[in-house]
């Protein structure tokens, strides 16, 4: 602090007889020319530059963002305009055969602007359809549907029927995997690392498998003006580093506030011999006790944020005819999500922790519950974007997650750079990897 | 344990957040909406039909088959004046006693018209309308049609018909502001296309550059409502398949603006197909039959049909009358061609009623869909 103001003294000393506030508008003025000059270059490009450098057509793009199938003979398309011009819509098909329709809130759309096309079509559950627009300058933009499926109403009925869907696909299986937590805690340390690093495996495909059905979803239903695919990286990234420092300000408080060196030491108790009961060590303890918990909280959020992501994709493939549900697929989901549930206590395993029962249970639920939210909102308001980025935000958390099982793993070692090629840690990864692949085949897609 | 509570607070206000993150996308358009809609403007559309879904809208009708909204000053077209319109040309008589007719046509490549209800596309046109004018003579007229090219590029025109070669319109093509004047004699009696016969042939045609000629018979055929169709389509988007197809231009014109015809009267209909791209068209008529003249080069019919299928460039004179008032669909009897647009209406009147209407009655604006009777029930039996 005393350096800071030595600081501040010694930069405002030069120019002490200027008011304060005359320095601040000089430096704000500094600041604000290469915005002049670029104001007066957007002028000239707009105005008289505009002969030369009005170079090629701008095209119009309408991008048919989803489509619903009513039961009373009415087929809606939300259609967007994605182009660099404003864009008028002339006129609407099915199959390319010109239809009757209504365009809400009206024909005419800016750049960006979201019209929804309403067109009265006795339509067939089960059969393909492609849905078209065509602009004003006649181009004809269209998106087909595999099967049409009557479209979610968003009524209790059906926000039943999809909370028992997640439930059975979210909820049960990662419960059920928690109930491995006996079975860890009675490993020996070695084989303890194997499924420690085992979680890291599970985890890590989880992540990417979050990424690529991002990037699915960026290739097919978001327009390129978006950027979709740079979304998923920006996202995965920001959320890895938001949670970074979000664990480090966690470790930081466990240890009563000091601001020191982290000493993040490993998530299982360690048998540490000849301490003494010294307030260091009760210090020691409390940390023990909290950093496991912690690092299973994350984890937790972390699938939940995963399969908040799969709920959206579950849900939105049921209204968009994309899968039929069947009970195939969600035993599927089932088995590949009880692995998730060992992902969770696995940290838990070698920690004394109170009232565990509960605490595994709230985590369950935090992984778990999303599911359904994720069906709600995938079933009755699906948006390409968020689920994007809930998907990246899962990713982020899971490689987060991932990062600090090894460091955990990797403090403990005496020789830290052994962990990596340490044969069991290896061998649990690899083995993580492959279960989650395996069971990820039962699911037909 | 407080750092335990405030995780789970944490992670809940942030499946909260992401929730609301999740929705708000969809529900700020939809306050958009909202605002925009409070002018409570009310249309309907479905339910013309069973099966059709019945929808109240506070926004736009798309609906080129029902109504016919568009600001007819930007049309390319008016289907109902090209109908029944002939241009015989300035005539004047030859020393040897022949009869001439000038005409004159200017292309133009220039300008942007509304094709189909809210569709706009670059027009090549015949004096500023698609297909350009009917062109008709008598057999041995002489035919002089004083060609500008006002557009852009080198177009020419191309007659069918018996002629010089030097008057085909292949080897001289006419540069833009260029003049050429085409002479030839009105053989044989028939009905023709003319066209743009400049390259790439394709694309002079299928932006518009044609138009209908009829050589009539030294001794006329018999008094009738005579009329033109030419059945044609465009591709708006470039990619060698139509996006629309009609006759006279319009889509569904003369659905919403059906053609009246009186009962028993003849009518004869000079039909010529200039669609591109696709191989066959065909025109069916319905609750009744007609006489068809292939090419309609001889007084003879050859065949008596509600069909005929035609190739690009065929054409042939259809005859018939009716027997019953009432309204008769015609259409391609290619589905897909209908349901782009290539369909119409007659309207079939008795001449009895008509006159007890002092002739004012309900003429040719009646814009709505013909009501559609729905029967339910086993009528079959």
């Amino acid at each position: 602090m005393e350096e800071d103001r030595n600081l501040r003294s010694s930069s405002s000393s030069s120019s002490s007889l200027q008011p304060r506030s005359f320095a601040h508008a000089k430096l704000i003025a500094i600041a604000l020319v290469p915005f002049v000059v670029l104001a007066a270059m957007i002028a000239f490009i707009f105005g008289p530059g505009q002969q030369f450098l009005g170079i090629g057509t701008p095209l119009p793009e309408i991008t048919i963002e989803r489509v619903e199938f009513q039961e009373d003979g009415i087929i809606v398309a939300f259609i967007r305009n994605t182009g660099p011009i404003d864009v008028t819509v002339g006129q609407a098909d099915v199959n390319d055969r010109i239809q009757q329709a209504a365009i809400e809130p009206g024909r005419e759309l800016p750049r960006f602007a979201e019209a929804k096309v309403i067109i009265p079509f006795p339509w067939n559950e089960g059969e393909p359809y492609e849905i078209g627009v065509t602009s004003s300058d006649g181009t004809r933009f269209s998106k087909s549907i595999d099967a049409a499926a009557p479209a979610a109403s968003p009524d209790v009925e059906q926000a039943a029927v999809f909370a028992l869907i997640g439930t059975y696909v979210g909820i049960i299986p990662v419960l059920a995997g928690l109930l491995w937590l006996p079975f860890i805690k009675r490993l020996s340390l070695g084989k303890y690392r194997f499924f420690l690093s085992l979680t890291a495996g599970l985890l890590v495909f989880l992540g990417i498998d979050a990424i690529v059905e991002a990037n699915g979803i960026a290739a097919v239903s978001v327009a390129g003006v978006f950027n979709g695919q740079i979304l998923i990286v920006l996202v995965t990234i920001l959320s890895f580093l938001a949670l970074m420092y979000a664990s480090s300000k966690l470790g930081e408080r466990s240890k009563g506030g000091t601001s020191g060196e982290t000493h993040e030491l490993p998530s299982y108790d360690s048998t540490h011999s000849g301490h003494a009961k010294t307030l260091d060590q009760q210090h020691h303890q409390q940390q023990l006790v909290v950093k496991p918990v912690a690092i299973a909280l994350m984890i937790s959020i972390g699938i939940g944020l995963h399969n908040f992501g799969e709920g959206l994709a579950i849900g939105a493939s049921v209204v968009l005819g994309e899968i039929a549900l069947s009970s195939f697929l969600i035993v599927g989901f089932m088995i590949h999500n009880t692995t998730e549930g060992f992902a969770i206590v696995s940290p838990l395993a070698k920690a004394r922790v109170r009232r565990m029962l509960s605490k595994m249970i709230i985590m369950g639920l935090i992984a778990g519950v999303p599911t359904i939210f994720g069906t709600w909102i995938g079933g009755f308001v699906y948006s390409p974007i968020a689920a994007i980025i809930f998907l990246s935000i899962g990713a982020g958390a899971i490689f987060q997650v991932v990062f600090l099982i090894y460091r955990g793993m990797a403090q403990e070692e005496v020789d830290r750079g052994k962990i990596m090629s340490n044969a069991s840690v290896i061998a649990g990864f690899a083995v993580g990897m492959l279960i989650m692949y395996v069971t990820g085949l039962i699911i037909p897609s | 344990m407080t750092t335990v509570k405030v995780i789970v607070a944490v992670a809940i206000v942030a499946a909260v957040l992401s929730t609301a993150f999740a929705v708000s996308g969809q529900s700020f358009v939809g306050l958009l909406a909202i605002a925009q809609d409070s002018e409570l403007k009310k249309n309907t559309i479905g339910g013309h039909t069973a099966g059709y879904g019945l929808y109240d809208t506070s926004g736009d009708v798309l609906d080129p088959a029902n109504s016919y909204s568009t600001a007819s000053k930007e049309v390319v077209i008016d289907p109902d004046k090209y109908l029944r319109a002939f241009d015989y040309g300035r005539v004047s008589t030859l020393a040897d006693g022949t009869t001439l007719r000038e005409f004159t046509l200017v292309a133009d490549d220039r300008q942007v018209m509304e094709i189909s209800p809210g569709v706009f596309y670059n027009v090549w046109t015949f004096n500023g309308t698609i297909p350009g004018p009917t062109l008709r003579a008598t057999e041995g007229d002489l035919i002089k049609i004083n060609f500008i090219n006002n557009g852009s590029k080198p177009h020419s025109i191309h007659t069918h018909g018996i002629h010089k070669s030097e008057m085909d319109g292949v080897f001289e093509t006419i540069n833009p502001q260029g003049k050429f004047t085409y002479e030839f004699y009105a053989e044989a009696f028939g009905v023709y296309p003319y066209h743009c016969h400049v390259t790439p042939l394709e694309e002079h045609i299928s932006h518009g550059l044609y138009g209908v000629y009829i050589v009539d018979p030294k001794s006329p055929r018999p008094q009738a409502d005579e009329m033109v169709m030419i059945m044609n389509g465009f591709d708006t988007d470039f990619d060698t398949e139509n996006n629309f197809y009609a006759v006279n231009t319009i889509p569904y014109y003369y659905m919403h603006h059906p053609i009246e015809i009186e009962q028993g009267k003849l009518i004869r209909v000079y039909l010529v197909n200039m669609l591109e791209f696709d191989q066959i068209n065909n025109f069916h008529l319905h609750g009744n039959l007609y006489q068809l003249y292939r090419s309609g080069t001889n007084v003879a019919p050859d065949e008596y049909t509600d069909m005929v299928t035609m190739s690009q460039g065929e054409r042939a004179i259809l005859e018939f009358n009716y027997k019953y008032p009432g309204q008769y669909m015609f259409h391609a009897h290619k589905t897909e061609f209908a349901e782009k647009g290539w369909v119409g209406m007659f309207l079939v009147k008795d001449p009895a009623e008509t006159r007890s209407d002092g002739g004012s009655g309900s003429s040719s604006s009646s814009n709505s869909f013909p009501q559609t009777t729905t029967i339910s029930g086993d009528v079959g039996r």
